[in-house]
């Protein structure tokens, strides 16, 4: 059995699907997107975590570390802070037992129409062990939130064993889409077209940047790409947070870029975009 | 809500009304105290005459906008003790708080449906036979009747001097001979809620007012009235609890008792549920006030609608509805004897203890049994001679049973204040010319059980590692506590962050289950000296703040400096845990052993709520805690003043989770950049 790597179990998810729902975060993504709120969710190797706000400066995690220039999250720092200030974000786990963890509530999620969500990081960079825990998960109803950027005879496997999948489609310009996430969208917009045309219910998300992906143009494209897409429940717009940086201070990382907030009166020209092809389209 | 009920919000809010009140004149209060704080007058005669000069000296006030009239208008009255008396009476007797009545819930549906005549005759009609205390008792009485009654006059004399005549009338007539429209009702219920907080009584709970409103109701809307304008009322007599509720006694702000409870069930076990509950929810939602605090009867029959107008109204950030499952508690009080109807009939008291009204005398916050210290002391104390688990449990219920008796000898010769104006609002007082203070149907104490979730965790640690798997000796344990874990960082940790942990993993519930039967049992069969039997409960109040004091650190890791879990929460600072399992935690099969009461808390993020659909999955998450048997539970919405309380004290705050856009993440890990725009984002005033 593969064994993954995650770096959150969150209960009562509201935002991941219907009913009552556990999140599963995958740690590891190939997309480097410039807004992206979870750093936790990039490098796919267990990583420390440290609350700086916290911290006295008592120096014991400094005296009893062993790699000092090349941290291998070996925890013992983690059990010498003297406040419990030090977590290791990145647990390895293998799909029956990550099953049997989600399972323990699995009353909570069935009896509410809910279920297990999983997502990330990037669930399809883990193919295998993303496979495994959508068998394991049965009989609960499985999500997954995924940037599509993953092989497209992985994801079909994918769909096929999935009762409901969110997709980010942040641009449909290839090269924009490469200068802001790092990647080319060629392989999301193929795995899309398999949305389009399968049987798997699911909704589209995109994060709306000012000055990235915002404009007519691109969310033209967009609605236009997905109109004949038949299971397409609806668009959900995700305005750019402010609060997008938090955590980098955490993984003592620096968040460099700045952007700004679509207006109220954005997002409703973008909403009416979508409704004009016939895509029911919701703002977060 | 109408533009008179905003206009009286904002001038409530803005404390306009405030002007109408007065400090006595050192000379004006000498005078009053002269006539009252005298040596060798009966206590009941004392308590009278105050009562009568506090009445007859407050001024009639009629505020604009307001159609529920009653103002205090005199800050401060002396109280009926000579100086140094009371401090002579504790001498000899146990003095609960400040040993006046407190914290009953009142029978004012009685007597605002009778009216004051008529409770009168019946104290007049009483006095004959009645041996020589019983006259003096029953006199009071109808001497506080006739000090509100005065009141009234007064009142209504002032209404007909600014020309609205059909108010006077129905103020003060309906008061007197008994209530005959919902507006009446709502009048003489404030003029009686008025007089009790006059009278030094507190802690004055409200109680059900969509049962004992119900028949005014229904005759209101026979006449054609809409439930748009009953909503306007009920939103103006909820807002009349938050006139005067700066001046009332109580051990913390806002900690007074106004507590409403709605719905639940009859009295014979029917649905309660009507159309008062879903407007007196509604109403207290417009008016988002501190007072009065409202609890929401559930069961497993309770549909979703109920807990979407409630997980609503706890958006507003107040810290209510808190709910209270029939289910449970029912059972419980009728286990320690209380008989059906009157089960069926309890409501939540000053904070959550099920108290029934008009016939019960219970002193639900008798003392707080330390549970965390206890199992503590256990450990230190036995653990090195103790082969099993079991056994351990064992010598844990006998330190507790010896603890328990001990304690309760502190409570003997209970010394309490008479008061004929609560005897008159509470059942059968009149009738059996015994003033409330000498007991009524119920008399039982109860115990808060605090430190709950750190006892449980003690024992599970000790159960995993001390006789699993052998990581820590049982000498090393109690040599680690005693040093407050200063050289074993490695021992607290695995203590606090690794061992098992109530409310987040499943294998502690047979422990805390134990701990409650254990509780349940060491009462089972105590009598107190007023006839009385003891309730256990969940519930911490501020003990779990007192009982840090001397207690050190405890085997769950947990260092001297750290608080104790309030109520019946997860212990502080436990992580990876989530409302999931937390609610599965703590929905114990034996909490209806323990039903005096005490909630688990569980604080989401006021963005959690930022959707029709996310109210529906709280609302869901609420109502799956009550289905597996949960039996209170308190859901806060923390808003932006919390925040900037967590920004200022993030130890006390440290597993407070804010979820913002996909993420959530620990408010107190937070960037203070990004801690600012989160409070700036859910700052909205209340």
């Amino acid at each position: 059995m593969a064994e993954g790597i995650i770096f959150s179990i969150e209960e009562f998810a509201t935002k991941d699907g219907p009913g009552l729902r556990t999140s599963v975060f995958f740690k590891g993504c190939p997309l480097r997107c410039q807004w992206c709120h979870n750093p936790e969710g990039l490098s796919p190797r267990p990583q420390i975590i440290k609350n700086y706000n916290l911290c006295i400066g008592c120096k014991a995690c400094e005296e009893v570390c062993q790699h000092p220039d090349n941290c291998i999250a070996c925890g013992d720092c983690v059990r010498v802070c003297p406040r419990n200030l030090i977590r290791i974000s990145g647990q390895r786990i293998d799909a029956a037992s990550l099953a049997e963890k989600v399972k323990e509530h699995a009353d909570i999620l069935q009896k509410t129409g809910g279920g297990v969500t999983l997502t990330g990081g990037e669930v399809l960079m883990q193919g295998e062990f993303l496979l495994e825990c959508l068998d394991m998960l049965l009989p609960l109803h499985r999500a997954i939130e995924t940037s599509g950027y993953g092989d497209p005879s992985l994801f079909k496997k994918v769909m096929d064993n999935t009762d409901f999948i969110f997709l980010d489609i942040k641009m449909m310009d290839a090269d924009k889409h490469k200068a802001y996430t790092g990647v080319s969208n060629e392989k999301i917009l193929k795995n899309a077209e398999q949305l389009k045309y399968g049987d798997t219910d699911f909704v589209v998300r995109i994060p709306l940047i000012c000055g990235v992906n915002n404009d007519i143009e691109n969310l033209t494209k967009t609605a236009q790409f997905l109109q004949d897409a038949k299971n397409l429940l609806y668009v959900e717009l995700l305005p750019y947070n402010l609060a997008a940086g938090s955590k980098y201070k955490l993984l003592d990382l620096k968040y460099e870029y700045s952007f700004q907030k679509p207006g109220d009166k954005e997002l409703e020209n973008a909403r009416i975009i979508f409704e004009s092809y016939g895509i029911k389209c919701k703002i977060a | 809500m109408n533009s008179a009920i905003e206009r009286l919000l904002d001038y409530v809010k803005s404390q306009k009304h405030r002007i109408h009140r007065r400090e006595l004149t050192k000379e004006e209060s000498k005078k009053y105290a002269s006539e009252f704080q005298i040596k060798g007058m009966p206590l009941i005669e004392r308590f009278t005459r105050r009562f009568e000069l506090f009445m007859a000296a407050e001024k009639p006030v009629i505020l604009p906008y307001t159609r529920i009239h009653g103002l205090r208008t005199i800050i401060e009255f002396p109280d009926i003790y000579c100086p140094g008396e009371l401090e002579e009476i504790r001498k000899t007797h146990y003095i609960h708080e400040d040993g006046k009545v407190c914290h009953l819930a009142y029978d004012y549906k009685r007597v605002i449906h009778n009216g004051l005549a008529s409770e009168r005759n019946k104290a007049k009609s009483n006095l004959e036979g009645a041996n020589e205390k019983e006259r003096e008792f029953l006199l009071c009485v109808i001497r506080c009747i006739d000090a509100i009654e005065g009141f009234a006059k007064r009142y209504a004399d002032e209404l007909r001097r600014l020309g609205r005549s059909d108010e006077a009338d129905r103020l003060f007539d309906e008061l007197v001979y008994g209530a005959k429209t919902l507006i009446g009702a709502m009048q003489s219920f404030r003029i009686l809620h008025f007089a009790i907080w006059v009278s030094g009584n507190y802690n004055a709970v409200i109680g059900r007012i969509d049962q004992d409103f119900y028949p005014y109701y229904l005759a209101e809307k026979a006449k054609g009235v809409s439930d748009e304008e009953i909503q306007n009322l009920v939103e103006d007599f909820l807002l009349s609890f938050n006139l005067d509720n700066d001046l009332y006694y109580s051990l913390a702000w806002g900690d007074n008792g106004q507590s409403v409870t709605l719905g639940g069930c009859t009295e014979t076990g029917a649905c309660a549920v009507n159309e008062l509950t879903t407007i007196c929810l509604e109403a207290s939602l417009n008016i988002r006030l501190i007072d009065p605090k409202i609890n929401l009867r559930v069961s497993s029959s309770t549909p979703l609608e109920l807990y979407e107008l409630g997980t609503k109204l706890t958006r507003t950030g107040l810290g209510f509805p808190q709910y209270m499952n029939d289910d449970i508690i029912i059972k419980g009080l009728e286990r320690l004897g209380y008989e059906t109807e009157d089960a069926r009939n309890y409501v939540a008291g000053a904070c959550w203890e099920p108290i029934i009204p008009a016939v019960g005398f219970d002193i639900p916050n008798i003392d707080g049994i330390p549970m965390a210290l206890i199992v503590k002391e256990t450990i230190t104390n036995h653990l090195e001679q103790c082969k099993s688990m079991d056994e351990l449990l064992q010598v844990f219920s006998k330190r507790l049973k010896i603890y328990i008796n001990e304690n309760a000898e502190n409570h003997r010769n209970l010394y309490m204040e008479p008061s004929p104006i609560s005897s008159l609002l509470m059942s059968n007082c009149i009738e059996n010319r015994k003033d409330i203070s000498e007991g009524t149907k119920y008399n039982n104490y109860g115990y808060h059980g605090t430190g709950f979730s750190n006892a449980v965790d003690q024992l599970a640690a000790v159960e995993a590692y001390v006789f699993g798997d052998g990581s820590i000796s049982a000498n090393e344990l109690i040599a680690a506590m005693e040093d407050n874990y200063a050289k074993t960082p490695e021992m607290k940790y695995k203590l606090s962050v690794e061992a098992p942990k109530i409310g987040r993993d499943k294998k502690t519930k047979g422990i805390g289950d134990k701990i409650l039967n254990e509780f349940a049992k060491a009462l089972q069969g105590m009598k107190n000296e007023r006839g009385g039997i003891y309730r256990p409960g969940t519930g911490s109040a501020m003990y779990h703040v007192w009982h840090i004091e001397g207690l050190g650190a405890t085997a769950d890791g947990r260092d001297a400096d750290t608080p104790l879990a309030a109520n019946f929460s997860p212990s502080l600072g436990i992580k990876g845990s989530g409302p999931f399992s937390v609610i599965d935690g703590f929905s114990l099969p034996s909490l209806w052993l323990t039903p005096n009461g005490g909630p688990l808390t569980l604080e989401l993020h006021d963005t959690v709520f930022d959707s029709e659909d996310a109210i529906t999955k709280i609302a869901l998450l609420v109502q799956t805690f009550i289905e597996k048997g949960g039996h209170q539970l308190q859901l806060n919405a923390v808003n932006g003043e919390q925040l900037i309380d967590a920004q200022a004290h993030p130890e006390q705050y440290q597993d407070l989770i804010v979820r913002v856009w996909g993420w959530s993440g620990y408010f107190v890990e937070l960037d203070k950049e990004y801690q600012d725009q989160i409070i700036q984002r859910t700052s909205y005033g209340i």
